[in-house]
């Protein structure tokens, strides 16, 4: 049984289409970011917590009460770092503190660990600003790669990817055997 | 009779001594440096010693946030702000840190008595020339609660308050 040509058309455009699609979609989801505003946004409070995008040379963060919008351009540093929470954090985990037979202080020992993203920037009268995110572990160092494609500076290095936490330099591949 | 007189004299000088001592407290505080109507706050130098960027950079966005709070001056500027260029009575605080030690939080939960993170600042006001008007060597530091860069929080009160109680005039002076 043969197929109709029309159908084998079809068929291809489909398969092509799909095959386009899915790395835009990836792109989305690396761009759109579930972050805590920790301090130095603009009308933001602290704490916030809410999504971070990077598109069209802005940098804009949005939560439920504020949005922020910073330019690209107007990023003079991007640093990211990590740090470490306590799994059960907030209010809950200060009451936690007053468990019975020492149990707030077990429950400090569990930690998650997380992603900083420090930037610096100035205003449109020259004021210096600096803002502090957290993210989920991983979540930075793209959206660091993100800014600085898309105009912001940086003072450290871009990490590459493909060689994970610990990039190696040139020497230290060429003298494995 | 002449005991009751006794102890009704001693409750007197006791009160007297008691409602004195405040006014004796303001007369002691330090005077005014120079007055100042706005101030400019520099990003925080740390040149000697090591100090992680997100450290810097609370310090600085704390500091900027309590002297607002604080109130007294008419404007805070940030570094750079070209708008400070045209205040005459202008005080520029330059921070440099001088000291720093990154605790624990999970030690201080678990120990309450390790884990303290502390910074050591030198606080410099200098007028719109470049003259020191003030220096002063502050720390901020977390011991208990909180994470550790609640450590720049304590720094950024403590320098508010300087600031406040030395450029700022007050009402009815």
């Amino acid at each position: 049984m043969r197929w109709p040509s029309w159908k084998v058309s079809i068929g291809f455009r489909l398969l092509l289409f799909s095959a386009l699609a899915v790395p835009s979609l990836a792109q989305q989801a690396a761009d759109r970011v579930n972050v805590v505003h920790v301090v130095g946004l603009r009308g933001v409070k602290e704490n916030a917590k809410g999504t971070l995008t990077v598109e069209n040379g802005n940098l804009r963060f949005v939560d439920s009460k504020a949005k922020a919008v910073v330019a690209t351009t107007a990023i003079e540093d991007v640093v990211t770092g990590n740090d470490s929470q306590r799994m059960i954090h907030g209010s809950v985990g200060t009451l936690t503190m007053f468990a019975p037979y020492g149990g707030g202080r077990f429950l400090s020992l569990f930690r998650s660990k997380l992603d900083t993203l420090t930037i610096l920037y100035r205003d449109s009268d020259g004021g210096l600003y600096g803002a502090i995110f957290t993210m989920a572990v991983g979540k930075a160092e793209p959206l660091k790669k993100l800014l600085v494609v898309q105009g912001a500076h940086t003072s450290t290095p871009l990490q590459d990817s493909s060689s994970g936490s610990t990039p190696k330099t040139d020497a230290a591949r060429e003298q494995k055997p | 009779m002449k005991t009751s007189i006794q102890v009704f004299g001693a409750c007197l000088l006791v009160l007297t001594i008691s409602l004195a001592t405040p006014k004796w407290r303001v007369q002691a505080a330090p005077p005014l440096v120079s007055k100042a109507s706005a101030i400019q706050v520099l990003m925080i130098q740390s040149d000697e010693i090591k100090l992680p960027v997100e450290f810097q950079i609370s310090l600085y966005e704390h500091l900027i946030q309590q002297l607002e709070k604080k109130g007294g001056f008419q404007h805070v500027y940030r570094d750079g702000d070209k708008n400070a260029a045209g205040v005459a009575d202008l005080v520029v605080l330059h921070s440099t840190v001088r000291g720093f030690k990154k605790g624990s939080e999970m030690a201080r939960q678990v120990t309450t008595v390790t884990g303290k993170t502390s910074i050591d600042v030198h606080c410099q006001f200098t007028d719109k020339d470049g003259k020191s008007v003030l220096e002063s060597d502050l720390n901020g530091k977390v011991m208990f609660f909180g994470g550790n860069l609640r450590a720049t929080f304590d720094f950024a009160k403590k320098a508010a308050k300087l600031a406040h109680d030395n450029f700022v005039a007050k009402s009815g002076s």
